[in-house]
């Protein structure tokens, strides 16, 4: 005679074909060790499984395993509270990370641009002239913490105009300070060095297509944006083509359509429509958030890495949009 | 003293001019709602700018059915709001199946489920019944939507198809904003209750505004 085995909250029945219980294990009373023995399926038919469950309240009453349906009730919430946060704790998956870590840079970004405003005012009081031939920040910081007074300075950009700088004096002490300053401002580009070296291996381990076809900095912004790499794999295209643009999409629906909706977010800044006439930067904004999103989703669900065919086809994709007569 | 009065929904009382439910977990806030005692029996104040339901009655609802002891499934149930007061309502012996598609809310949900006993939290996709077919033991009196989502129609057939019991009801919140904002929301309602209507006699409607924008809120029974 056939029995089968019944998997529930409550322990294990083992029931016949004519849904009779032949016997019943018993789970141990504490939801914490049941939730993990749930994770393995039964084996019997549909018909029998249901028939156990429905009946479940009466048969743990039956077997002592609960004096009445309140404490039934409490103990499978318990335990399916057991098995969500379980669940949880496997579903807070790693492109959480990059979420992060995006959003540090962007925060870095900002604080970093915020001092290097307050070091080149400061700065110039000393020597005016370098903040218009130093144009690049990261080296502006760089040189001060270099040379400090700028009579020390040894830079061919900078030699012609330390002698006859319109500059005040700074005293040691002063130097000292504003040097202080700009170490620690060069401490933050670095961090910002190591934040995107460690975004890029989780942009491969985690997204490896999508980050492929959209470039690193794009594609852990779009995962920011969209709270995670699940939720960006249900997006349509469109809605990935306008990621970024909440605001303008914002301003388009309040006017009723009177002002221009907007046709790309974060993906504007792609090199393949930022290298493209403007009249055909729509219809490619369209067709690289379509890949994106078929990215999106072979990353999502198996990781299987086709970044570069499918790299080496939108390129193709957008070489025919250009050729195209208008 | 307050005078503790009962209104025509089952379980729900006005005391002092307000809705309230019995709290099943005295002491316990599950949202910052007002806790009054009196007579021993402490309630909790059903806030209508915080949860749908107690919108719905505000702006004239004619039944609720919500009782001792049933089974309901909540789609959507986010961290517990509304879910807390069918708790009350429904009472030790009833059981609401909360299911939740984002992790968020969990970390408030789960705690209110714990202390009350009668909430199971699952994190699951409304659209994929089958996914949480195993935790839900048997059929239920009803289905509770509460989604925003442009398919909220169908995922409520869906459910109730696998789990409402044949005269069982429904409830569905419609979100017109969700479902087509270039639309008049009156039309996006209509169009939703014309779908429904092959599904379930709609027993109630209202609008929910101001409580909650362009929201309907819609009591149904499932023809089976
Ligand atoms: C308006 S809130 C619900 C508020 C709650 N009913 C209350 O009154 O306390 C909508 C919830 O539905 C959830 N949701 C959206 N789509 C869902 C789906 N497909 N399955 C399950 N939950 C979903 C959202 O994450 C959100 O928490």
């Amino acid at each position: 005679m056939a029995s089968y085995q019944v998997r529930t909250f409550i322990g294990i029945f083992f029931v016949d074909e004519n849904k009779k219980i032949i016997s019943f294990k018993p789970f141990p009373k504490d939801p914490k060790e049941v939730a993990p023995l749930l994770n393995e399926k039964s084996e019997a038919p549909a018909e029998i499984e249901k028939f156990v469950k429905e009946n479940l309240l009466k048969y743990a009453i039956e077997y002592k395993f609960v004096k009445n349906q309140i404490e039934f009730n409490q103990f499978l919430t318990k335990v399916n509270s057991e098995l969500t946060k379980q669940k949880i704790k496997e579903s807070a998956s790693r492109d959480n990370l990059i979420i992060h870590v995006n959003n540090a840079v962007e925060e870095l970004d900002r604080s970093i641009n915020i001092f290097v405003e307050r070091l080149r005012e400061w700065y110039s009081l000393h020597f005016p002239e370098m903040d218009r031939v130093i144009e690049n920040h990261e080296m502006y910081v760089e040189l001060i913490g270099k040379f400090g007074d700028r009579e020390n300075f040894n830079d061919n950009r900078l030699n012609q105009f330390k002698e006859k700088s319109s500059g005040m004096e700074f005293n040691k002490e002063d130097i000292e300070t504003v040097k202080l300053f700009s170490s620690d401002i060069s401490k933050l580009y670095e961090l910002r060095k190591e934040f995107t070296n460690y975004l890029s291996k989780l942009l491969k381990e985690i997204a490896p297509n999508f980050s492929v076809l959209a470039g690193d900095v794009i594609a852990a912004k779009l995962i920011a944006k969209a709270g995670g790499l699940e939720r960006l794999s249900r997006m349509p295209s469109s809605t990935i083509q306008l990621l970024g643009s909440e605001k303008a999409l914002f301003r388009f629906l309040k006017s009723r359509g009177r002002s221009k909706s907007p046709k790309y977010g974060l993906i504007y800044n792609h090199p393949l429509i930022q290298n493209s006439p403007s009249d055909k930067q729509g219809k490619i904004a369209r067709l690289l958030a379509s890949k994106l999103s078929i990215a999106a989703r072979i990353d999502y669900y198996s990781k299987e890495y086709r970044g570069d065919q499918m790299k080496k086809e939108l390129e193709a994709k957008v070489k025919g949009i250009l050729s195209l007569k208008k | 003293m307050p005078e503790v009065k009962k209104t025509k929904f089952y379980g729900v009382f006005k005391i002092k001019g307000k809705i309230s439910t019995i709290n099943l977990v005295p002491n316990q806030k599950v949202y910052g709602e007002e806790l009054i005692k009196e007579k021993s029996v402490e309630y909790r104040v059903w806030d209508f700018w915080r949860s749908k339901p107690a919108a719905a009655i505000k702006n004239g609802l004619k039944g609720l059915p919500i009782e001792d002891g049933i089974k309901v499934l909540y789609l959507g149930i986010a961290n517990g709001t509304t879910a807390s007061h069918f708790s009350d309502i429904i009472g030790k012996n009833g059981l609401i199946y909360g299911v939740e598609i984002s992790d968020r809310p969990f970390r408030e949900l789960i705690p209110t489920a714990e202390k009350r006993g009668n909430v199971i939290p699952i994190l699951a996709n409304a659209r994929k019944p089958e996914d949480y077919e195993n935790v839900v033991l048997s059929k239920v009196d009803v289905v509770y939507e509460d989604v925003a989502s442009d398919d909220q129609v169908q995922i409520m057939i869906r459910n109730c198809e696998k789990f409402l019991k044949p005269d069982g009801f429904a409830i569905i919140v419609i979100k017109s904003q969700s479902i087509d904002v270039t639309k008049h929301p009156r039309q996006v309602y209509k169009e939703c209750l014309q779908e429904l209507e092959k599904y379930f006699e709609i027993i109630d409607k209202v609008e929910l505004d101001p409580y909650e924008k362009f929201h309907l809120f819609v009591v149904m029974r499932w023809k089976g």
